[in-house]
């Protein structure tokens, strides 16, 4: 006896879920064959499908115009149409579903033309989707990390080994360092589901370790989920070796293709980046200040952690050898900014936040404080076209007014915690216009560009 | 919460006047008015419109389902039309649309007994007995009477 399974869903889930679910039911009696239909509409996931019902199944009908995490259904027959094929033509399906070869690995959709054209019309927002499942799971480890970084300034910069203050530091960086490779993992994971979490969590630490900082995360991440989804779709095996698809080719074959992609392809060009970078920044220091000023700026917001932002910081501290104290300056005060602009813009436009990003908002005023530019990166990554300019811009006015100002800075980081140790800061007072500045640019720039969020 | 509470008189419709998509939505939001589980028509008619921009509620087999959630619904209802002469309603299959069940549901949604109601109805719809019942009956009893078994 074949038996089969049906997965039915629609964006508003209230009516074509459970029509289609009840469409393809009838049909199925009719026919006599037996079926489970999973719903997932506004009632939740009801009647889910087991490991083992997708493990027996003949074929799975998908009648659905959202995510069904279809991953599930690995090396089965599936076929994939919108939730309105499975109200009007339930018996086609069905007899499409019986014709399909029990051994055939993820079959096409039957319909061809119906599917990609649903598929084109929805990829920006799945795309948004896997982007927000990403950023959602980094999210507490920004928040963690970043704040017991803070309070470890409170026992001093320099903390020596083995004092609390120094075990906070080491606690705080490692959440933090848990960050690009979780953000790279969840976006993956969205995208391929389970066996995706393994090439994006490689991913997003080969991007760290490479200097690809948060949006080599996020290159990371989708380069990681399309190619699990790929393997899954094109690796074909003899029946007997099917089951080791999931348990040891895709996991070793992602890694594999994810990780070389990262070191070669994305690590190599980011080397010769920073590397120019550098020299061309050394050639500028001859230049005009404050032009150099909202130059390193910009790097220090461009992409928060990532090369421009390490080689604008490296060169500033490479300076401080030379007792030329300005560009650090420049430098701090432009990673002080993004977090406080988010922190001022969700203070002066709580309508463009939801409530989440509200509350991240207080705590990235902390974080920007304290310098740790980090704190920006959730807002940033969740929308980087609108934010990331917004953080340049502000960074960059920092930068330039510090320069312009004539500030110094002689610590490599601590943020405001800097303005307790004497002599740290020349013009100090300058130097709280710059950072203030700054922050005000980016907050309404910020909400200029950000669109309000629709009540969901 | 039983389909009574969310079917009143003044919401049923036995030979609805024929007219576009948008006129036969604001007879029915009007009667939702009458029976007070609609606050704010204008509100929740722009909300039903907006969906069927989205894509058409005609499912197929002579029946829509247009439906909204808004700040200008009181409580979860339901409106019920036959209409005089079936009406083009962009739906699923080309075919003009005979029946109607209209959904207004409350922006602060408390509980979800009323959404229960609204996919058990759903479901029913995909029957084709229960269809012809609905273009049978006689008075607005019956019409209750119908979707109380569901």
């Amino acid at each position: 006896m074949k038996k089969l399974l049906a997965v039915t869903a629609c964006p508003t889930g209230i009516a074509h879920t459970y029509m289609a679910a009840e469409s393809l039911q009838k049909a199925a009696e009719e026919r006599n064959v037996p079926i489970k239909v999973e719903t997932r509409g506004a009632m939740g996931v009801e009647n889910e499908l087991s490991p083992e019902e997708i493990a027996e199944a003949h074929a799975i009908i998908v009648a659905a115009d959202t995510d069904v995490l279809e991953e599930r259904f690995a090396g089965k027959p599936v076929i994939k149409v919108p939730v309105a094929h499975g109200i009007k033509r339930p018996g086609e399906l069905i007899e499409q579903a019986l014709a399909k070869q029990a051994s055939a690995p993820a079959a096409q959709g039957a319909p061809a033309a119906p599917k990609s054209a649903e598929k084109e019309t929805s990829s920006a927002g799945m795309i948004y989707k896997h982007l927000m499942n990403g950023v959602s799971n980094m999210l507490p480890l920004v928040v963690a990390g970043g704040l017991i970084i803070a309070l470890s300034f409170i026992f001093g910069l320099k903390p020596a080994e083995g004092t609390l203050g120094y075990q906070l530091l080491m606690l705080g960086k490692a959440s933090m360092g848990l960050m690009v490779p979780i953000l790279a993992g969840f976006i993956s994971f969205s995208i391929a589901g389970k066996l995706g979490l393994a090439p994006g969590l490689v991913g997003g630490v080969l991007s760290t370790q490479v200097g690809g900082g948060f949006l080599g995360g996020i290159i990371a991440g989708f380069l990681a989920g399309y190619v699990v989804k790929a393997l899954i779709k094109y690796i074909k095996l003899p029946k007997v070796m099917e089951g080791l698809k999931p348990v040891l080719i895709i996991p070793l074959a992602s890694v594999l293709v994810v990780g070389l992609l990262m070191i070669y392809v994305i690590g190599d060009p980011l080397k010769w980046l920073m590397d120019g970078l550098t020299s061309w920044l050394t050639t500028m220091g001859s230049a005009n200040a404050i032009i150099l000023g909202a130059i390193l700026g910009a790097m220090m917001a461009i992409d928060m952690g990532g090369p421009f932002n390490k080689t604008a910081y490296t060169f500033a501290t490479g300076l401080l050898a030379s007792s030329l104290f300005g560009p650090m300056a420049a430098v701090m005060a432009a990673g002080m900014t993004p977090p406080l602009g988010i922190w001022l813009a969700t203070l002066l436009s709580s309508k463009k936040f939801n409530k989440e990003e509200r509350e991240a908002g207080k705590v990235a005023a902390v974080l920007g404080l304290s310098f740790i530019t980090e704190g920006a990166i959730p807002f940033g990554a969740a929308d980087p076209l609108r934010m990331i300019p917004s953080f340049m811009i502000g960074s960059g006015v920092a930068g330039a007014l510090s320069m312009a100002f004539g500030v110094g800075l002689h610590a490599p980081h601590g943020g405001i915690f800097v303005l307790a140790i004497p002599n740290a800061i020349d013009n100090i007072l300058w130097y709280v216009v710059a950072i203030a500045a700054g922050t005000i640019v980016t907050a309404l720039l910020v909400n200029l560009f950000k669109r309000n969020k629709i009540a969901a | 919460m039983n389909i009574q509470d969310l079917l009143s008189k003044d919401s049923i419709f036995l030979s609805l006047e024929p007219g576009s998509r948008e006129e036969i939505i604001r007879k029915m939001a009007a009667g939702l008015t009458a029976s007070g589980s609609v606050t704010d028509l204008e509100k929740y008619v722009q909300a039903v419109l907006a969906r069927e921009a989205q894509s058409s509620t005609g499912i197929g087999f002579g029946v829509a389902i247009p439906h909204g959630k808004s700040a200008g619904v009181a409580r979860a209802s339901l409106s019920f039309a036959r209409l005089a002469q079936p009406a083009d309603w962009e739906s699923l299959d080309d075919k003009p649309v005979s029946i109607v069940f209209m959904i207004a549901v409350p922006e602060e949604n408390v509980g979800n007994e009323h959404l229960k109601i609204l996919v058990a109805l759903s479901r029913k719809l995909i029957h084709e007995e229960f269809r012809e019942q609905l273009l049978k009956a006689g008075s607005a009893d019956e019409i209750i009477e119908l979707v109380k078994n569901i």
